[in-house]
């Protein structure tokens, strides 16, 4: 078996996927204290196509905000700077990995389930009471939760499909990334943090994506990972159109405790109202 | 899957040993693997499963005596199906496919015991599981009933159509039936398995005789 290590194969993938400029400039500016909304602003008003996105994003019901946002810098202060970083993230990531393609899975599916598992997350967010949230940060965390198999999927496809094929034998008991464990000694969510870490992504996000099939793991943002780990679970029910959890893989105790949210009230508004949002949010978030 | 069986495998049927079976914990319970084109008869208390895109599995069994089994099959494109004539003809190419992994089901059940008027069919799959393809998960579905309507054999459950891909576990002794919607990330796994089952069908033509019985 190939005994590739995790930062090998993420290293050969930077030549391939970048993330484009706007984002990595919005991201030192969230990070530098002595910027300024107006700073954001400017570096976002160089990118036209961004513009456009951030313009039609702040003015879709998704903010639902009451007036009309028509100005960059009035869309950097109403959204606030962090949230326009998430929102980069978000709007670029799709179009940044289509540099990876691979025969294991469509980008319609894999978006698909990430943007479902993003909405979920956001839902779940705002129902949190144990401490604050923040919604567009887990919604940024669902969408590249599972990036690491685009990863995976396109440099070790043997291997890769023999994880799939080892799920299917199994009568789909085995989940993926135990499969992905048994065939290559990682999983997704691995490849997925070690991308995160080597992208500068923020902390929050690499801890979501590396953990988000093993809470357990979570030292800074068990909440926030917990999170995602429960949407991930939902998105699938909403992919798959039930309301039986049964049906899907179980969630871990722990994320529940961890968030205080308790299942029964919980899983099945919340995926009626992720099934209601997927259309509109398809259109925004991948363009189409 | 790690703990080990509480029970020892059954002893498979003649011709069916080559189906590859192993123990799930789960169910606690053996159960053969069926990939398309396959089909599996037993008249132990076991499962038999398989995962579909647009292929369709019918599960039979004598509900008296529990001798059962699946199949997994699918009718190959051909000139006058995309004509929307294939029903025309019924023992076209395309068909013959579907007739031929009925036959041999039902036919293995006759001759290991099972009554034909005891016989109770469930049939699951052919799903549309790629978008933007012709909906060839239809075709097959609409074979199964019109052959199953033929052959004046009741359907007494059935999962067709829809977009997802399934997985179907089916216990012959009883009856009993699991279906799960799989994920979508698993659609182009399924297919792939189930376009080099028409690739091998294609190159191997079936005999024009069918054994009736």
């Amino acid at each position: 078996m190939n005994k590739t290590t995790v930062a090998e194969l993420v290293k050969g993938i930077n030549d391939l996927v970048t993330l484009p400029d706007v984002f990595i400039r919005i991201n030192q500016l969230v990070e530098d204290p002595d910027s300024s909304t107006a700073d954001i602003a400017k570096v976002v008003s160089q990118d036209p196509s961004f513009t456009v996105r951030l313009l039609r994003v702040a003015n879709s019901p998704f903010y639902g905000f009451s007036s009309t946002i028509d100005t960059v810098s009035r869309a950097v202060s109403v959204i606030g700077t962090s949230q326009i970083r998430n929102l980069a993230l978000s709007t670029a990531v799709a179009r940044s990995f289509e540099g990876l393609p691979n025969n294991l899975v469509s980008m319609e599916n894999f978006w698909h389930h990430s943007l479902y598992c993003a909405l979920v997350a956001r839902i779940l967010a705002r129902q949190v009471k144990v401490r604050r949230c923040e919604p567009d940060a887990v919604f940024t965390a669902g969408l590249l939760h599972d990036i690491g198999e685009l990863v995976i999927f396109n440099r070790l496809p043997e291997q890769a499909k023999e994880s799939l094929l080892m799920v299917l034998d199994s009568g789909d008991e085995i989940p993926v990334y135990q499969a992905e464990n048994q065939v290559m000694g990682f999983d997704h969510a691995e490849v997925g943090g070690e991308l995160a870490r080597q992208w500068s992504l923020p902390p929050m996000l690499e801890e979501c994506i590396a953990y988000h099939h093993d809470v357990r793991q979570a030292q800074r943002y068990p909440l926030e990972t917990a999170v995602v780990h429960i949407a991930n679970i939902l998105a699938l029910m909403a992919e798959i159109d039930t309301l039986d959890p049964a049906d899907v893989s179980p969630v871990d105790p722990l994320a529940w405790e961890i968030t205080g949210l308790v299942a029964a009230e919980v899983i099945e508004p919340v995926v009626r109202e992720a099934r209601e949002e997927i259309a509109e949010a398809e259109k925004l978030f991948l363009g189409k | 899957m790690a703990p080990a069986p509480t029970q020892r495998l059954p002893l498979a049927l003649p011709g069916f040993e080559h189906v590859r079976r192993a123990w799930h914990n789960a169910y606690e319970a053996f159960a053969a693997r069926l990939l398309p084109g396959e089909y599996y008869v037993t008249q132990c208390d076991e499962g038999v499963y398989t995962t579909l895109g647009s292929c369709i599995s019918a599960c039979i069994r004598d509900r008296v005596s529990g001798i059962g089994g699946m199949n997994h099959f699918m009718l190959p494109a051909s000139a006058s199906a995309e004509a929307g004539g294939w029903k025309s003809t019924d023992l076209s190419d395309a068909t013959r496919y579907g007739n031929f992994a009925m036959e041999h089901l039902i036919n293995d059940i006759l001759k290991n015991g099972g009554k034909r008027q005891n016989l109770e069919v469930k049939i699951f799959g052919g799903g549309r599981v790629m978008k933007g393809m012709t909906d060839i998960g239809a075709r097959n579905i609409t074979f199964a009933h019109d052959y199953l309507k033929t052959e004046g054999l009741r359907v007494t459950s059935e999962d067709v159509g829809d977009v997802f891909p399934r997985m179907v576990l089916y216990f012959p002794a009883t009856g009993k039936v699991k279906v799960k919607r799989l994920r979508s990330l698993h659609s182009n796994t399924i297919v792939e398995q189930e376009v080099r089952y028409l690739e091998t069908i294609a190159a191997k033509p079936v005999g024009g005789e069918i054994e009736l019985f």
